[in-house]
């Protein structure tokens, strides 16, 4: 019996899951980082305090935390994703964060003076500018919580880490890269996509006119 | 159109706005000049509500704006400031639609304006339309900042110190443009500067500031006749009424520290300064520093005499002029007279100077062109 029909079968699910698990921890942590991130933008006061300790928070190693989640929530997938979208936030509130604040006061003003109300400035001035930032924050994100996801797994709950635990423990070389490969391609594979979507939406304003 | 009465604003301590009253008439373009702090910038945020001050009202088209919608205010208000602001994710036709979209234009009209305006500073719609503001010169930019501005056709545009940063020749260019806008449109523009040239170019009414106050509000050429203070003369600099023709005196024109001898020296001491110095005549003083008279060289020559004291020699008497005279009967005197200086003295008879024709030009010079004409 081959590899393939061995564990053909088995490797595309944990794919599947391993690519589950990511998709839906960077979309949560993607949407509460950038509801957190433009709140932080706003009150100066609270972001000074919050900022820092979301640095120090961040160098908790993710399988203590992902642990700490288990013993909490117990052995279900949704601990894993709620423990990989945790860790998912931190990269893109920073750059939400940082890109918010790097908006030029002159802009802001102009933004203010040419009688935008705040969301207006917000959405069409602010967060088009922050755009590349925070792109550069899923992107990071993402390729972190691929391999933070093989983490999840190796306490049980599918996804490629399975393979790599399997492996170890069985001294079985060729499971371990039948899980670390694959992984390593998603990671590489979802910086290329998010670089292409981040070249596409800064080109957006151009495109939006010509089609006027 | 823009009325401020008893507005004050202060930050902590510092007073920047303090009870200030005045007044802009529709169609006027105003300019609000002073030193850096003196408050013409809060005085211009303030018109738009990008300042709140702390007391008094004002009022644009007779409505106290404290109980306007800021947004909507701002709508009405075009605004211009020093470091452009464009907006970078937006091509230069979405920035100067940024207000009539707010205020929900037609798309097709929004284009119409933006091609109008772009047609009227000399930029084409084919060409730069499609750009971004990164694409445009620094000038190019800021005539785009000022179409934004006049885009939705509000009544009043602000300016805060829109052309200061950029290079002369373009600033220069950009003034123009500004004041033919202005003849144009007839709309109220006010302007924030520190550069007085700029404000006598372009003002109908310059508003000189000095810590909150408005040290005086006058029309450029009242500025120049009649500053209000030191302060208001030393910006105009030598442009000041000062050297107005009209009010020159001798002093003005002479030129100062003449040389000139004692009665007692002698012959040969006063022609030897004479040819040293390169001059023809030689102005003589008694013991007393009194003006005596003057030596030629001609008169030396007649008289035959080599040695002796120069007072023993006949001395000529060359017209003469006070000080404080008027300089137009200097010039008369100078004119109708053989010789070739009038003779400025000082109230008690000591010599103060002389006026020439070549003094007399120069004085004109600087008091035309300013000081740097010499």
């Amino acid at each position: 019996m081959t590899f393939w029909e061995l564990y053909g079968q088995k490797l595309i699910a944990a794919i599947g899951v391993h690519f589950l698990y990511v998709l839906t921890a960077v979309s949560i942590g993607f949407i509460v980082a950038l509801a957190l991130g433009i709140f932080l933008s706003r009150v100066p006061g609270i972001a000074k305090v919050v900022i820092p300790l979301i640095s120090v928070f961040q160098t908790i190693p993710g399988i203590v935390f992902i642990a700490l989640l288990f013993l909490w929530l117990g052995m279900v997938p949704a601990a894993a994703v709620a423990a990989l979208a945790i860790y998912a936030v931190f990269p893109i509130l920073k750059n939400t964060y940082v890109g918010l604040l790097s908006v030029p006061d002159s802009l802001l003003e102009a933004a203010r003076g040419c009688g935008m109300s705040k969301m207006q400035s917000l959405f069409e001035v602010e967060l088009p500018l922050a755009t590349p930032s925070i792109i550069g924050g899923l992107r990071m994100s993402t390729v972190y919580t691929v391999s933070w996801a093989v983490l999840a797994s190796m306490i049980g709950l599918g996804g490629l880490g399975e393979f790599i635990y399997i492996g170890i423990a069985t001294n079985n070389n060729a499971l371990i890269i039948a899980g670390a490969v694959p992984s390593g391609i998603m990671a590489i594979a979802l910086s290329l996509l998010i670089d292409f979507v981040k070249k596409k939406m800064t080109h957006a304003p151009a495109k939006e006119v010509a089609s006027e | 159109m823009i009325e401020f009465r008893n507005v004050s604003k202060s930050y902590g301590k510092d007073l920047v706005l303090d009870n200030l009253s005045f007044e802009i008439k529709e169609g006027q373009f105003a300019v609000l000049i002073g030193q850096s702090g003196c408050g013409k910038t809060t005085t211009l945020k303030s018109i738009n509500r990008l300042i709140e001050p702390d007391s008094g009202h004002i009022f644009v088209g007779g409505k106290d704006i404290s109980q306007a919608d800021p947004v909507k205010l701002r709508r009405s208000i075009g605004y211009v400031i020093q470091q452009i602001g464009l907006f970078p994710n937006m091509t230069i036709a979405q920035n100067i639609g940024v207000v009539p979209k707010r205020l929900k234009y037609e798309k097709s009209e929004i284009l119409r304006i933006t091609r109008e305006l772009m047609n009227m500073v000399g930029l084409s719609y084919e060409e730069y339309g499609h750009k971004y503001p990164s694409e445009l010169s620094g000038g190019q930019q800021q005539r785009i900042g000022v179409l934004r501005a006049l885009a939705a056709s509000p009544s009043i545009v602000l300016m805060d110190e829109p052309f200061g940063a950029l290079d002369p020749m373009t600033r220069n260019t950009l003034q123009e443009e500004i004041i033919r806008l202005h003849k144009k449109l007839n709309k109220t523009f006010v302007f924030v500067t520190h550069d007085m040239d700029e404000a006598l170019k372009l003002a109908d009414v310059i508003i000189f500031m000095d810590s909150g106050h408005i040290l005086q509000m006058a029309t450029p050429e009242e500025m120049l006749e009649n500053p209000a203070s030191d302060l208001i003369r030393s910006f105009m600099g030598k442009r000041v009424a000062d050297s107005s023709p009209v009010h020159l005196t001798v002093a003005d024109f002479m030129r100062p520290d003449p040389i000139s001898v004692y009665k007692s020296r002698s012959v040969r001491e006063c022609t030897a300064i004479m040819a040293r110095r390169n001059i023809d005549s030689l102005l003589i003083k008694n013991d007393d520093d009194t003006y005596a008279g003057v030596i030629t060289v001609n008169g030396i020559k007649k008289s035959g005499k080599t040695t002796g004291p120069i007072g023993e020699l006949p001395i000529s008497q060359n017209a003469v002029s006070y000080v404080g005279e008027d300089a137009a009967e200097a010039f008369d005197k100078l004119l109708n007279s053989d010789n070739d200086y009038v003779v400025a003295l000082n109230e008690d008879n000591t010599i103060a100077g002389i006026v020439t024709k070549t003094s007399m030009a120069r004085a004109m010079a600087d008091a035309l062109w300013g000081g740097d004409a010499s």
